[in-house]
C-alpha cells in the first residue's frame, strides 16, 4: 500500500527520474558496507572443494551487485537482500564474519528457522545460482567452469550484449 | 496525416494475420506495436535476460494489473507489481508467438457446440459458437501452410477432419525417449500421437529449419523456424510495401466521434513519450484478450459511456483461460528400460507426442463429460531454474558441498519428463476483465482489473487426466512423479472477454469478429472464443484471424 502512494505521487510530480538517480547512488553506498558479509555468505553456501565452482572463484558477489544495479531488477528484491544481511549481523551481534566454519553454518541454520531469514538465504543461493549458470558474458561462471561441472551448457546463440541491449 | 485502410493494434499471432491478408490484397495497413523489434539476428539463448528478467515484458512497476481472487470466502485485489505475477505476455513485434513452445492443436469440431453436446453445467456460462468447424477448416489449413506448422496424420476418432492428405512439413527430428513413450502407451492401450508443432523441419523460403537450440519456448528464434507472427507473416506484409510497422507505440484509447464508427486512435510514442492520432477506415483490435477488452472499456465517450461497442455490458466478461496442469517423472540412468542413456541425454531433439483419447471421456463408471489433451516433453531445459529447483531437501535448502553433489547428479544422470494438460476453462461469472477504479499505468490509462475464478468442474477433469498420465510415466519406468493440477489461471493462455455471437444483446461481436454497434470495429485475437477447447489456443487464434481478414477484404472491397 505504502508503495503505491509512493508511486502515484512520484508520477503525478514527474519525480520518478530524480528519485531513481538518488536511489542507485543509496544502494552502492549501502551495498559496499554490507559487502564482507554478503561474500561471506556466498562463500558459506558455494564454498571451494565443492563440485559445482565456488562463490570466490566465480566473483560472485560482484554478480550480485551488477545484476541488482541493473534497471530491470526488481526494487523490493535490491532492498530485501541489503535488509537480511543486516539482519544477519544484527542477530550474530556482528561476530558471523568471524566465526568458525561449523559455527556459520549453526548461525544460518539458525537464520533460516525464521520465516524471514529463509526467505533471505534463498534469494542469495537464487542470486549466486544466476551467476553460477548464466551466460559468461554476465561476469561469473567464468570460462564456463559452472556449466563445465553440471555438463550442461546454455544455447546457442550466446548473448553478444548483457540484458538484452541492442 | 494519412488515413490507412486498416489500423490493427497489436503484432502477435491474430494482428499479423490480419495485417498479412489485408497488405496482400493491396490495402494500406498499419501496425501498433507497444513493444520494440527483436530481430531474428538480435534473438539469443540468454536465459538471464529472457527467463528470469522483465526484459521482453514491461517492468510491473510501470505496468501492472490488478488480481482478484477469493480468499478465505472474501475478493481480496492484489497488484502484480506486489504478486510478481505477471500477466504479459511478450510484449514485442510479434507478440508471445515471438516465445511459444508452438504445440499446436486444432479444436475439435464439437468445441464449436460445446452446449448442444453436454446441456447446461451449473455455474458456468457455455453457449454454442455462432459459426462451425468447417467455416474455421479452410483457415486451419492456411494456417497450417504459411505459418509452417510441421506433423504427420495419425488416425484418432478424436482428431478433427481436415482437407488435406497431411502436414506440407514432416515432423521435427526427435528424441529416442519416444520409443519409450509410444511402447508404454502401447502397453496401456493408449494412442500416441505426433504433436503438430509450429517449428519447421525444413526450410521454406526466407526460414530456415529447426536448429535444435535445445531452448525453445521462451526464447526467439534464431533460424526463423519457429511460427511467429514476426516471421511468417509480418515479414511477407513488409516486403509487400503495404504495412508500416509501428513499434514502441503504445495505444491510450480509441476514439470514436459518433455511435458506429471509431475515428482514429490516440497513441504515444513511448521512447519520445509524444502523443498523437493514427487515423484510419477500419480498426482490429489485437492485443490478447484482457488487454483488448481492457483498450475497449478505456475508449468509452459520451457515445459510449460503458466502453466502446460495450452496449451489451459484456465486454471483459467471461473471460477464459486454459483448466489443467502438469506433472513429471525422472527417468534415471541406473533403472533405463528400453533406450541408451546417452541418446536420452541428446540435447535439442523433440518429444513430439500427444495424447487425444481423453478429449472426450464416456465411460460406464467415470461418466460422460468433456476431458481434454495432453502434450509430453522433457522438463524446460533452462539451466539456473534446473538448478535453483534442486536447492531443497524436506522443505529446507540444500548447500555447501552437498549442493554440489546434488545438481551434478541431477544434471548427469537423469532426465524429466513432463505432461501438460488442457481442458476447457469453463466460462463463469466470477471471471473477467474490468477497469480498476485507482490504479492507472505509467501512461496514465486504468489498468486492467482480472477477477480470477475456476469451475470446479476444471480441477475435477484436469485430476482425472492427470492421474491416467501418471499411469504413462510410472510404465516408462520414471521415479518421483508428481503431477499438480490447480484452479490457478495460466497467464498464457488467456483468451474471451469479447464473445462473438448472433445476439448482439448476449455477445461483443457478431460471428465475423465485428462489434455489433460499431461497424469499423473488429477484435481479432482470442477475445471472441466463448468457450476455449481443450487445446492451446494459438492454431484457432492464427485461423480465425485470416478468417476475420477475408471478411474485411470483402468489406473493403465493398467501400
Amino acid at each position: 500500500m505504502k508503495r503505491r502512494k509512493f508511486l502515484i505521487l512520484g508520477s503525478a510530480l514527474g519525480l520518478s527520474p530524480y528519485i531513481k538517480a538518488k536511489e542507485i547512488s543509496d544502494f552502492e553506498k549501502k551495498f559496499k558496507k554490507l559487502e564482507p558479509i554478503l561474500s561471506v555468505v556466498q562463500e558459506h553456501l558455494f564454498p571451494e572443494g565443492s563440485k559445482i565452482p565456488s562463490a570466490r572463484s566465480m566473483n560472485a558477489t560482484q554478480f550480485l551487485f551488477e545484476t541488482m544495479m541493473h534497471k530491470s531488477f526488481d526494487k523490493d528484491i535490491k532492498a530485501f537482500v541489503l535488509e537480511g544481511a543486516k539482519e544477519l549481523e544484527k542477530r550474530e551481534k556482528g561476530r558471523f564474519m568471524f566465526m568458525t566454519v561449523e559455527d556459520k553454518e549453526k548461525a544460518l541454520r539458525a537464520y533460516e528457522e525464521t520465516n524471514y531469514g529463509s526467505n533471505w538465504l534463498s534469494r542469495i543461493m537464487t542470486l549466486t545460482m544466476e551467476g553460477l549458470f548464466s551466460d559468461p558474458i554476465y561476469g561469473s561462471n567464468i570460462k564456463e567452469a559452472g556449466w563445465q561441472a553440471i555438463s550442461s551448457y546454455g544455447g546457442f546463440p550466446r548473448p553478444k550484449t548483457r540484458y538484452m541491449e541492442l | 496525416m494519412s488515413v490507412y485502410d486498416v489500423v490493427i493494434i497489436g503484432s502477435g499471432a491474430s494482428g499479423g494475420a490480419v495485417a498479412y491478408t489485408l497488405c496482400k490484397a493491396g490495402y494500406k495497413v498499419v501496425v501498433l506495436e507497444k513493444g520494440r523489434l527483436i530481430k531474428r539476428e538480435e534473438f539469443s539463448k540468454d536465459e538471464l535476460a529472457y527467463s528470469r528478467r522483465d526484459l521482453v515484458t514491461p517492468n510491473l512497476f510501470d505496468e501492472y494489473h490488478t488480481i482478484e481472487e477469493k480468499v478465505d470466502g472474501e475478493w481480496v485485489t492484489t497488484p502484480t507489481y506486489e504478486s510478481g505475477w505477471s500477466f504479459w505476455n511478450g510484449n514485442i513485434v510479434g507478440g508471445s508467438s515471438n516465445l511459444m513452445s508452438g504445440m499446436l492443436h486444432r479444436l475439435h469440431p464439437d468445441d464449436f457446440r460445446l452446449k448442444s453436446k453436454y446441456g447446461k453445467i451449473e455455474g458456468a456460462n457455455v453457449v454454442d459458437w455462432p459459426i462451425s468447424y468447417d467455416d474455421m477448416e479452410p483457415y486451419y489449413t492456411l494456417a497450417e501452410e504459411l505459418v509452417g506448422i510441421s506433423g504427420k496424420v495419425d488416425k484418432h476418432p478424436f482428431e478433427p477432419p481436415r482437407s488435406t492428405a497431411d502436414f506440407t512439413q514432416p515432423p521435427t527430428k526427435e528424441n529416442t525417449v519416444v520409443k519409450l513413450f509410444d511402447k508404454s502407451c502401447k502397453s496401456l492401450d493408449i494412442t500416441p500421437l505426433v504433436t503438430p508443432r509450429a517449428v519447421l523441419s525444413k526450410d521454406k523460403p526466407g526460414r530456415d529449419a529447426c536448429y535444435y537450440s535445445n531452448l525453445c519456448g521462451s526464447y526467439g528464434c534464431s533460424s526463423g523456424a519457429k511460427g511467429s507472427s514476426r516471421e511468417a507473416l509480418l515479414k511477407p506484409a513488409l516486403a509487400t510495401g503495404n504495412l508500416t510497422l509501428m513499434s514502441n507505440t503504445y495505444v491510450k484509447y480509441l476514439h470514436a466521434d459518433k455511435k458506429d464508427e471509431v475515428h482514429h486512435a490516440i497513441v504515444i510514442d513511448t521512447v519520445t513519450g509524444k502523443e498523437k492520432k493514427v487515423k484510419g477506415k477500419i480498426f482490429v483490435v489485437a492485443a490478447q484478450a484482457h488487454e483488448s477488452a481492457r483498450l475497449l472499456l478505456n475508449s468509452a465517450n459520451e457515445h459510449h459511456p460503458d466502453g466502446l461497442g460495450n452496449s451489451s455490458g459484456e465486454v471483459g466478461k467471461n473471460l477464459i483461460f486454459s483448466g489443467g496442469g502438469s506433472g513429471q517423472g525422472e527417468l534415471h540412468k541406473d533403472s533405463l528400460k528400453h533406450i541408451k542413456f546417452e541418446e536420452l541425454m541428446t540435447t535439442g531433439l523433440f518429444v513430439n507426442r500427444s495424447i487425444l483419447d481423453w478429449y472426450f471421456i464416456d465411460h460406464w463408471w467415470d461418466g460422460t463429460f468433456k476431458g481434454g489433451s495432453v502434450e509430453f516433453m522433457f522438463e524446460h531445459q533452462n539451466i539456473i531454474s534446473r538448478a535453483r529447483k534442486n536447492g531443497y531437501e524436506e522443505g529446507k535448502l540444500v548447500w555447501g558441498r552437498d549442493l554440489g553433489e546434488r545438481l551434478v547428479s541431477r544434471f548427469t544422470e537423469q532426465k524429466s519428463i513432463r505432461f501438460e494438460v488442457f481442458n476447457d476453462w469453463l466460462p463463469n461469472d466470477d471471471c473477467f476483465v474490468s477497469l480498476d477504479p485507482t490504479h492507472k499505468d505509467k501512461f496514465g490509462m486504468p489498468v486492467g482489473k482480472l477477477r480470477l475464478e475456476g469451475h470446479p468442474q476444471d480441477v475435477k477433469v484436469g485430476n482425472y487426466i492427470a492421474k491416467k498420465c501418471e499411469e504413462v510415466l510410472e510404465e516408462m519406468g520414471a521415479k518421483n512423479i508428481y503431477s499438480s493440477i490447480s484452479s490457478a489461471p495460466p497467464q498464457n493462455l488467456v483468451a474471451g472477454g469479447c464473445r462473438f455471437g448472433n445476439d448482439p444483446k448476449t455477445s461483443v461481436l457478431n460471428k465475423y469478429c465485428q462489434s455489433h454497434e460499431v461497424k469499423n470495429l473488429y477484435v481479432a485475437d482470442a477475445s471472441f472464443m466463448p468457450t476455449g477447447g481443450s487445446v492451446a489456443y494459438t492454431w484457432t487464434i492464427y485461423a480465425n484471424a485470416f478468417r476475420v481478414a477475408d471478411y474485411i477484404v470483402k468489406q473493403l472491397e465493398k467501400r
